[in-house]
């Protein structure tokens, strides 16, 4: 018996195996509303499958093999194999079955498709994390994988897939809610960020008040969204209609205003903890040596204390920045607008491919930004 | 050069000094010494206006330093605590010239100045490139020490520096340190609690106790007359007499002879050391040598025993 050196993939590529085995790899439905017939990945054109399982077996071997930059470049590969197999096989297999059935039909992606693409993508994250590339080769694997997917895109493999017909019929309603959505989410930094300073300073000057305030934030912070959000319309309509100011500012029971004033409230725990924990474990003999060789207060804190503290202070940035990404999906319920419309206008018709058209965003939002911040990070540790 | 003229410090309701008053002379190898808590480390914050008095003045150089910007008072005057207090986000050359680039000294100096330090205090010059978690507890304090030294200050204040080291890097930087005083004719105001060290190292030392001064003088002038029973058991109240043993030098009691010996000692080794080995060998005398092993003279027993006031 040959030994196992990478629990992970073997994992994996069960995991992958599995889903092929035992879930649809497409389904195709007459309507929106009928449950329609599921097909196996076997059924889908020969070349693509092929291709798709070729990579799962791939990467089984794989995980017998010892670790090294090579075996990561072939993980990647065949990992490359899988998505593309699987992608370009789910497209090819709509066409045919559209070209037989009703106009109304719809072909969905099944279980077993989203298992590959999920195996897949797991095992290039988990390469490229192990294979310790630099930046550079990180980027390009990244731009890579994504060209493979634009260029099919581009090609129109993928018109014939109900959730590509979902994306395209909103395509223009689809760019307005991405930037509402991010609307949304950076004006919820901001305000959290313009209060959350602040209050970090005092929390920092008067330990007597950390306390307090960190109990406090957290109360907010248990409170479930919808509720938070349900909770603040009516002193939010309260408000506009007792001042007319506001009202003449957008502001309202309902829509963008009472969703960045919850989104930001969520956001103040996290980002306090993170400002006051980086802050107050800065070592006392550190900041005490600065002080007695004559380093100013200023200096002390912008060459000594904020760079020990970056750290802690990026953490915290990266929780609030991908709590609020999720959070916002919910704003859509209180008329905030954003990706969560698609998900709720999904979930309202039974159309589950427009629920993916809001969902997938956000996952692929919190993903870059959780790269971008594990970035951030490695550069603020650099020398920690 | 240091002068404290009826200093008193409150934190809270218990007085941290009450009414200490202390001179320490350009060029000393001050001491303060006490039991946990009594002040010495407050006494020594003080002098670099870490710590503002209550009451009192404090003289630096004969200027009060009230009237001075703490910030520039600090960078002429040296600081080394217990754990080096290292910044763990540059390297240990960048900790070393910290003071330096306060002082916008040019890259050239900042350079020269590095290389003397590494001499001076004994860093590989492989460790400068290193993080201060990449270094031991003894390099770090070396760093340490010489971050201390870089701008070749007149005063460097030392709060326990060596309390958390183990014994063999102790012993290697007290060495280093006593070199360089002898060399630099720096004053070095030094707070410890451990009494060896501070008779190992000190020229002049002031005993504490509860905020208070019990006793200033040369370490064999308070060895020889502890003002109260305090000083006394501090001092090690039994191993009293072994203590003021080894401050004296054997070349002190040596006579002229040059009888056969079981062993012989060198003429710059403490009585202290004659003694244990007197005690090793089982004999009454032992012949001295010079630098180059030539023979000086011998010690004897009973001149150690009868020995007044040697020092």
């Amino acid at each position: 018996m040959p030994k196992v050196h990478d629990r992970v993939l073997l994992a994996l590529s069960t995991l992958g195996l599995a889903g092929v085995f035992f879930g649809g790899f497409l389904n195709f439905a007459p309507n929106r509303l009928a449950t329609g017939v599921a097909y196996p990945l076997s059924q889908a054109p020969s070349l693509q499958a092929a291709a798709a399982m070729a990579g799962l077996c791939g990467l089984a071997l794989l995980s017998f093999a010892r670790a090294q930059k090579l075996w990561s470049f072939a993980t990647i590969l065949a990992a490359a194999l899988i998505l593309w197999g699987s992608l370009a096989g789910a497209g090819h297999f709509a066409a045919i079955l559209m070209q037989a059935g009703p106009p109304a039909a719809r072909a969905s992606l099944g279980p077993a498709f989203w298992t590959l693409a999920s195996v897949a993508i797991l095992a290039i994250v988990d390469a490229v994390q192990r294979g310790d590339f630099g930046f550079l080769a990180r980027a390009s694997i990244g731009a890579a994988i994504c060209a493979g997917f634009f260029l099919m895109a581009a090609a129109g493999d993928f018109d014939n897939l109900s959730l590509a017909r979902e994306f395209l019929n909103n395509r223009g309603v689809f760019v307005t809610e991405l930037f509402r959505h991010l609307g949304l989410v950076g004006a919820a930094i901001f305000f959290a960020l313009m209060i959350g300073v602040p209050l970090s300073v005092l929390v920092l000057r008067e330990k007597a008040a950390a306390g307090f305030v960190l109990a406090g934030l957290g109360v907010l912070q248990t409170i479930p969204s919808i509720a938070l959000f349900g909770v603040l319309i009516a002193p939010m309509s309260k408000l506009s209609e007792e001042l007319p100011f506001l009202r003449s500012l957008g502001i309202n029971g309902t829509g963008p205003a009472p969703a960045v004033l919850a989104l930001t409230l969520y956001a103040l725990l996290p980002l306090v903890r993170g400002f006051y924990t980086g802050f107050s474990e800065v070592a006392v003999e550190v900041k005490d040596a600065a002080a007695a060789i004559g380093f100013g207060w200023r200096r002390r804190f912008i060459e000594v204390e904020l760079p020990l503290a970056l750290p802690a202070l990026v953490s915290g940035l990266r929780v609030v920045t991908i709590q609020a990404i999720g959070f916002a999906s919910v704003a859509a319920l209180i008329g905030a607008g954003g990706l969560g419309t698609f998900i709720f206008q999904g979930i309202g018709q039974y159309a589950l491919d427009l629920v993916l058209v809001g969902a997938l965003p956000v996952i692929v939002l919190a993903l870059l930004v959780n790269l971008t911040f594990e970035m951030l990070l490695g550069l603020a540790r650099r020398n920690l | 050069m240091i002068e404290l003229c009826n200093v008193s410090k409150d934190f809270g309701p218990t007085p941290a000094v009450s009414d200490f008053s202390l001179k320490i002379e350009s060029g000393a190898f001050f001491v303060l010494i006490g039991p946990s808590g009594c002040g010495k480390s407050t006494v020594l914050r003080m002098i670099n206006a870490m710590i503002v008095p209550d009451k009192g003045h404090i003289e630096v150089r004969g200027e009060n330093i009230r009237a001075m910007e703490p910030e520039k008072l600090r960078r002429g005057i040296g600081y080394v605590i217990q754990s080096a207090g290292l910044f763990p986000h540059w390297t240990a050359a960048d900790n070393i010239l910290a003071v330096p680039h306060l002082l916008k000294w040019s890259p050239s100096k900042c350079a020269a100045r590095l290389d003397a330090l590494v001499t001076m205090v004994g860093i590989e010059a492989a460790l400068l490139e290193r993080y201060p978690k990449q270094l031991s507890g003894g390099q770090q304090q070396r760093i340490g020490v010489a971050r201390a030294l870089a701008a070749d200050p007149d005063i460097i204040l030392m709060d326990e520096p060596f309390a958390a080291l183990d014994p063999v890097s102790r012993v290697a930087l007290q060495e280093e340190l006593r070199g360089i005083h002898a060399r630099s004719g720096k004053t070095i105001v030094f707070v410890t609690h451990d009494m060896d060290e501070a008779l190992r190292l000190a020229t002049g030392m002031a005993v504490m106790n509860n905020g208070r001064l019990i006793q200033a003088g040369t370490p064999a002038s308070i060895l020889l007359a502890p003002a109260d029973d305090f000083v006394r058991d501090f001092l090690g109240g039994e191993s009293l007499q072994l203590r003021l043993l080894d401050l004296v030098p054997v070349r002190k009691l040596m006579k002229p002879g040059n009888a056969r010996a079981t062993g012989t000692i060198a003429a710059e080794a403490s009585l202290k050391a004659a003694l244990n080995l007197m005690l090793a060998r089982r004999c009454a005398s032992l012949g001295v040598e010079g630098e180059r092993g030539a023979r000086l003279g011998e010690i004897h027993l009973s001149d150690i025993i009868a020995r007044r006031d040697a020092s």
